[in-house]
């Protein structure tokens, strides 16, 4: 075992557990710190794969950005335990049931596809995440998309004001 | 990108500049009239473009888009739908006194979405599209801020599909993982290249018929329906009855045909069984309701049930059916919105069924198209929703879809019971009348009552000639073949 | 020629159009001119179609325009197409001629009545109705022809909705044409089924190949499409519901109950020949019902008191001839006596109606009287008229019919001594009923005032249908005497000629049977009604006679049968079921729906959450569903 695949494993667990604390913290401020370690674990992932730029975007973005909004959010809004909605007994069975299914469904598919068997994701070689491969892209082959996706944001942009505006 | 490819997609231009025209016209402090009547004219100019650029077609713009007879078809049916809600619209929100004037712009925004999924064959615009059309919308449902019901209705909206865009994405990555392409085309050609279809694909497929299936509010993912079209403004509810789910049933529908799904016995396995539990419990779930908007959203689920039948043979039949129906179906749901525009006085919407009786002693134009409406949902023969299903009922049974076949009819028979039901209060007498004072320029009705007599002749002529419309269709479908 | 052929009933129906939405806010004059000048102006599109039609005939036979293709899926195809032959063109002229004519009169008779608009609209559309039956192309179109003049029938005998007999007499019209219309219905199906096609010209092709003769099917079928022509030509056992027609106004009972609609069966027979050829089973069925029927309504004619119900019942009998002529193979004799009989009994119609007006709505005959010289146009063009119902010999259009069918009932292939014997009778008794009529109501002394005389509008059909019921038979003569057939030329275009059986020595040996047997029946009418009054005061007494009487002039007691027969055990069934048993599965249908909606909707509680299982179910089902197959 190189050191990459102990980084990734560890990675890996890393990432498995902060999500899982993610949903059982009792406390949401804690749970969007757990996210940001979510976050993090993900964009070492980024990095294995060599796509260096993607990390970074990751954790401005994400880990930066929107986690900072979540909280700013969860502050403003003083939540905590006691103003927690009560769910009744039946809901949390169902929901561990339907997720506990989705789960299993999921891995018993991906695991019965055979040829995944064996192939394993190239570390360090690719170069997809590359900021100049990934600007070539963009503005050659997927420059209509980036102009849509530009246009989507407008869009977002409009609903916000459109929402947010003061009569 | 060559200078016909750039040609091809004028219309679409066109569309995303009409948005920057109305920001602008905006920023220029104009007002609502304006802007509506520019509006107009952009979507007659959308209309000229596609005429324009006829000659083009087909024309692939590798690798995401690929305009062609079909998409072409789509767009034409979207942007139709447009220029009716968009007529409607300025009533509705003139009587509303609020602002309604970036109303426009996300209006045409989402047109875009819808009219990018149509000519989409790629997952990458597939999803952009969708966003963009989801995105415009949370804003006009939740558009009317002060609403009791809007924001809740936008926020549920919001929510669901946030989720299920991704499990769209987490669909689009497995079939990624399976094929290592997001072009329909080259997935096809692996597909077949692999034989029978493997577990991977199909479990894809699946987990993308969630997002489909909110978006065309099919069973079992149709339960914000309701709740969305009573909350969201009139207008906006017409919009999302008729073009979001013409966008996402043409890129769906080029989805399948291109991966020739029909084969796939699975895949038909899972597309029946969804239209056959959508046209049990819309159906069902309309049998009782009270409210024209919450009704119509439960009939729009049967719809779109009966639609799956006549997609299910996959073959040019098909094709033609479910763009057939489409066409008679947006044009019967924008009349029956167009009068509960028209009727609605300012505060609410006319959405209760109380509101309607004895209609017709009181206003017996409106009484008329509605019932005309009505009649072509229920299928009613001379009206173009009869030929609809018939058409579709054939291309099912020619497919010999037994199941679901019997289904659309008996289902179709408990249609009749509601649809009967309001015109009866239609009918009945002891009216109540509406108060509703025209404050507005009498052009603006005049031109509402206009669009209204085309949409109700459009449904008897549909009705009585369909062999028009069935011909335009079939030398759409031919240009990309 | 083709967009001519399509205005022919496009021009009634848009005439209907206009009346039944403006015609409340038009006046009187402008009513009349729309209604009657659609019918005439059609007419005259008509005629022009036949002078070239007869000129330069079509090479297949038959105009023919598609008018609409409604939808054309798969190998379903649904259009409507005109096909007009020489058969129809005959229908068609009768029925815009004789249709113009009489609502030139109604313009007249009408104008008294508040509700002229809706006259003139719905007898417009009984006209296009009417012409979409007789042009229709397949039989699908000619079904809805036929109901909709079986709907402008009863719109029209309840013309008067005020009186509740009328009203009666509209329901009785509609529920007996029924039974014919629904046996008629499930003749097509059957056809359709064994067929494949309801196309009138496919039919024709295919039945001959398809059909072995006389095979219990065709069998079925015929005798199917015999009942739904039974039930709207009002021939024995469905006859009842005509002289209850007679409650309508005049000119409907001229249009509809005499000079078109009735006949309506007639043209189907004949349009079916193909079919009813394949049975002779059923040929022969619709010779003995013709014959019955004849002689049936025409005992009842001799008794009636009501000037309207005598024509009413010689129209049933004088229909009856037609059946029976079609029954024994003589096609063409059927539809010129059909011919023949539009013009006079249209007049007759219109003649007693101008009567009636003037005598302050007086329809008992034996109130009448002495009319000869009060009224002579009316009394001469009914004349004319009755004349050519008895058939005089030479001088009128009806003997020239009336002989073929008579002859072929003998002579034909069909026909039979027994059927001849009876068409004899008819024949006296027709010709006592009519100098009965005649006699009594325009000789002997006045009893009622005369009052307006008929103007020109209404004189004027009088007299072409006059001038018509004299001459319309000069253009077939009977083979021994002149060699003129311009008629049975024109329609043997489409139908077959009659087989003969084999040759029957001297035609004119039975001719002169007839003219006698018509002569006898005059001469006896004369005798009871003028010369000799006292037999019928004896018979009075007679309690035998007064039981016949009575007997006829029930119209033999078929209302009584069918009473005890259909409506007193549908009313015990009907009792029995008070509770409605039946219902009781519809309502439980729909109590599971509503509970079923109960159920659904507690789905929609309005909470996002529940609304995100709902998605997670839904994803759930869908793995599961593709982990099973």
């Amino acid at each position: 075992m190189g050191t990459a695949q102990i980084l990734f494993w560890s990675l890996t667990a890393l990432a498995l557990i902060s999500a899982i604390m993610v949903l059982v913290s009792k406390n949401p401020v804690y749970s969007v710190l757990w996210l940001i370690v979510v976050f993090f674990a993900i964009s070492g992932h980024y990095i294995l794969l060599n796509a260096q730029f993607l990390a970074i975007v990751n954790l401005i973005v994400y880990a930066g950005a929107i986690m900072v909004l979540f909280l700013f959010v969860i502050m403003l809004m003083n939540l905590n335990t006691e103003t927690e909605p009560q769910k009744s007994i039946w809901m949390k069975f169902f929901g561990v049931v339907a997720g506990g299914l989705l789960l299993s469904f999921f891995i018993s598919f991906v695991i019965s596809s055979a040829d995944l068997k064996g192939k394993s994701a190239q570390l360090k070689e690719g170069e997809i995440g590359l900021i100049k491969t990934l600007g070539k892209a963009l503005f050659n082959d997927y420059v209509i998309p980036f102009e849509i996706a530009s246009i989507l944001f407008l869009s977002a942009m409009v609903g916000a004001v459109v929402i947010g505006k003061k009569d | 990108m060559t200078e016909q490819q750039l040609m091809a997609l004028l219309p679409f231009m066109v569309l995303a500049a009409a948005s920057i025209v109305i920001i602008l016209l905006i920023a220029f402090r104009q007002g609502h009239t304006v802007i509506q009547v520019t509006g107009f004219l952009l979507m007659c100019l959308v209309i000229f473009a596609m005429w324009y650029v006829r000659g083009v077609l087909p024309q692939t713009i590798a690798p995401l888009l690929i305009v062609d007879g079909f998409g072409a078809l789509f767009t034409g049916l979207i942007v139709f739908c447009v220029l009716v809600v968009g007529l409607f619209s300025y009533i509705y929100f003139e009587e509303r006194e609020e602002n309604p004037r970036e109303y426009y712009i996300l209006i045409f925004l989402s047109t875009l979405g819808a009219a990018i999924l149509t000519i989409s064959r790629h997952f990458m615009s597939f999803f952009i599209g969708l966003e963009l059309l989801s995105i415009s919308l949370y804003a006009l449902i939740a558009y009317l801020r002060t609403r009791n019901n809007a924001i809740e209705a936008g926020i549920k909206y919001l929510v669901l599909a946030a989720l299920t865009s991704a499990f769209l994405l987490f669909g689009m990555a497995l079939i990624y993982m399976e094929t290592g392409s997001m072009d329909f085309a080259v997935i096809a050609q692996r597909l077949n290249a692999a034989g029978k279809s493997s577990a991977l694909f199909l479990t894809g497929f699946g987990v993308m018929m969630v997002a489909v299936g909110f978006k065309l509010a099919l069973v079992p993912f149709h339960l914000w329906a309701a709740d969305v079209y009573q909350g969201a403004p009139s207008p906006v509810a017409s919009f999302i009855a008729t073009v979001s789910k013409v966008g996402v049933f043409a890129v769906f529908l080029r989805f399948c045909q291109e991966l020739h799904l029909q084969n796939n016995s699975a895949v038909m396995m899972l597309i029946s069984a969804v239209a056959i539990l959508s046209m049990i419990s819309g159906n069902i779930l309309a049998l009782r309701q009270q409210n024209l908007k919450r009704l119509l959203a439960y009939s729009s689920i049967a719809h779109f049930g009966y639609l799956l039948v006549a997609f299910l043979p996959g073959n040019n039949t098909g094709v033609e059916a479910a763009v057939f129906y489409l066409t008679a179906y947006a044009i019967t749901i924008l009349a029956a919105f167009g009068i509960i525009i028209l009727l609605s006085p300012g505060e609410k919407d006319a959405d209760s069924l109380s509101m309607y009786r004895g209609l017709f002693w009181d206003k017996p134009f409106m009484a008329i198209v509605l019932t005309v409406a009505l009649l072509s949902l229920a299928g009613i023969p001379l009206t173009a929703g009869f030929i609809g299903k018939f058409y579709v009922l054939t291309a099912g049974v020619e497919q010999r879809a037994w199941l679901p076949v019997i289904v659309l009819v008996i289902t179709s028979v408990i249609g009749l019971y509601y649809y009967l039901r309001i015109i009866s209060t239609i009918f009945a007498d002891s009216p109540v009348t509406i108060q509703k004072e025209r404050s507005l320029n009498q052009f603006f009705y005049t031109a509402s009552y206009a669009a209204l007599v085309v949409l109700t002749l459009l449904l008897f002529g549909i009705g009585v000639m369909p062999a028009v419309i069935i011909q335009g269709i079939k030398q759409f479908l031919v240009i990309d073949r | 020629m083709h967009q001519t052929l399509s205005l022919i009933p496009a021009l009634p129906l848009a005439g209907f159009l206009i009346l039944s939405l403006l015609g409340r806010r038009l006046p009187n004059r402008l009513v009349a001119l729309i209604g009657a000048g659609v019918i005439s102006a059609a007419a005259i599109i008509a005629i022009w179609l036949g002078i070239s039609f007869l000129q330069a005939p079509p090479d297949s036979g038959a105009y023919s325009v598609e008018l609409w293709r409604w939808m054309s899926v798969a190998n379903f195809n649904c259009s409507f197409s005109l096909h007009v032959d020489a058969l129809s063109l005959v229908f068609v002229f009768v029925i815009t001629f004789v249709g113009a004519l009489i609502h030139i009169y109604s313009a007249g008779f009408m104008k008294h009545d508040r509700d002229y608009a809706r006259f003139f609209a719905s007898m417009n559309l009984f006209v296009c109705a009417m012409l979409l039956l007789v042009m229709a192309d397949n039989l699908v179109l000619l079904y809805l022809g036929w109901e909709g003049v079986g709907l402008c029938s009863y719109l029209l005998i309840g013309f008067w909705y005020e009186t509740t007999a009328n009203v009666q007499a509209a329901n009785k019209a509609f529920y007996i044409t029924r039974v014919g219309d629904t046996a008629m219905a499930i003749g097509f199906f059957l056809l359709f089924r064994e067929l494949g096609t309801l196309d009138i010209p496919a039919i024709q092709k295919l039945a001959p190949e398809h059909f072995t003769s006389g095979s219990p099917i065709i069998t079925a079928i015929a005798l199917l499409l015999l009942a739904g022509g039974m039930g709207k030509s009002a021939q024995v056992p469905l006859q009842t519901w005509l002289p209850d027609a007679m409650a309508g106004p005049s000119p409907v009972s001229a249009l509809i109950h005499a000079a078109t609609m009735v006949t309506a069966g007639v043209y189907l027979v004949a349009r079916m020949h193909v079919l009813f050829q394949l049975s002779p089973l059923v040929m022969s069925i619709t010779a003995v019902i013709g014959a019955l029927t004849l002689f049936i309504a025409g005992c009842s004619a001799m008794v009636q008191t009501d000037i309207k119900r005598i024509l009413a019942y010689s129209t049933i009998s004088q229909v009856g001839y037609m059946f029976l002529a079609l029954g024994v193979g003589a096609w063409s004799a059927g539809v010129f006596h059909f011919f023949t009989h539009a013009f006079f009994k249209a007049l007759l119609f219109l003649a007693a109606g101008a009567v009636i007006e003037s005598l302050h709505h007086e329809h008992g005959i034996f109130k009448m009287g002495g009319l000869k010289n009060k009224m002579p146009l009316v009394f001469y063009t009914f004349l004319a008229g009755a004349a050519a119902l008895a058939a005089l010999p030479l001088i009128t259009a009806g003997f020239f019919s009336k002989d073929q069918v008579l002859w072929y009932a003998l002579s034909a292939n069909g026909g039979n001594p027994l059927l001849w014997i009876v068409a004899l009778l008819g024949a006296f008794i027709t010709a006592f009923y009519t100098t009965r009529l005649m006699l009594v109501v325009f000789w002997g002394t006045e009893k009622t005032h005369v009052g307006e005389l008929p103007g020109r509008l209404m004189t004027l059909p009088l007299v072409i249908l006059a001038i018509l019921s004299i001459c319309a038979g000069f253009i077939e003569w009977p083979h021994n005497m002149l060699h003129i057939t311009l008629f049975s030329d024109l329609v043997q275009k489409v139908l077959p000629p009659v087989v003969e059986a084999e040759p029957v020595p001297s035609e004119a040996l039975f001719q002169l049977i007839a003219v006698v047997a018509t002569f006898s029946g005059v001469f006896v009418g004369y005798l009871l009604y003028r010369k000799n009054t006292s037999i019928i005061e004896s018979w009075k007494q007679t309690p035998a006679m007064v039981w016949l009487r009575d007997f006829f002039y029930t119209g033999w007691k078929f209302d009584e049968l069918y009473n005890i027969l259909f409506v007193r055990p549908f009313v015990f069934i009907t009792q029995l079921n008070k509770q409605d048993v039946i219902d009781k599965i519809y309502a439980g249908i729909v109590s599971l729906f509503q509970r079923l909606n109960g159920i659904f909707s507690v789905s929609q509680d309005g909470s996002v959450r529940t609304y995100v299982i709902g998605v997670l179910i839904g994803i759930i089902f869908i793995l599961a569903l593709q982990l099973i197959l």
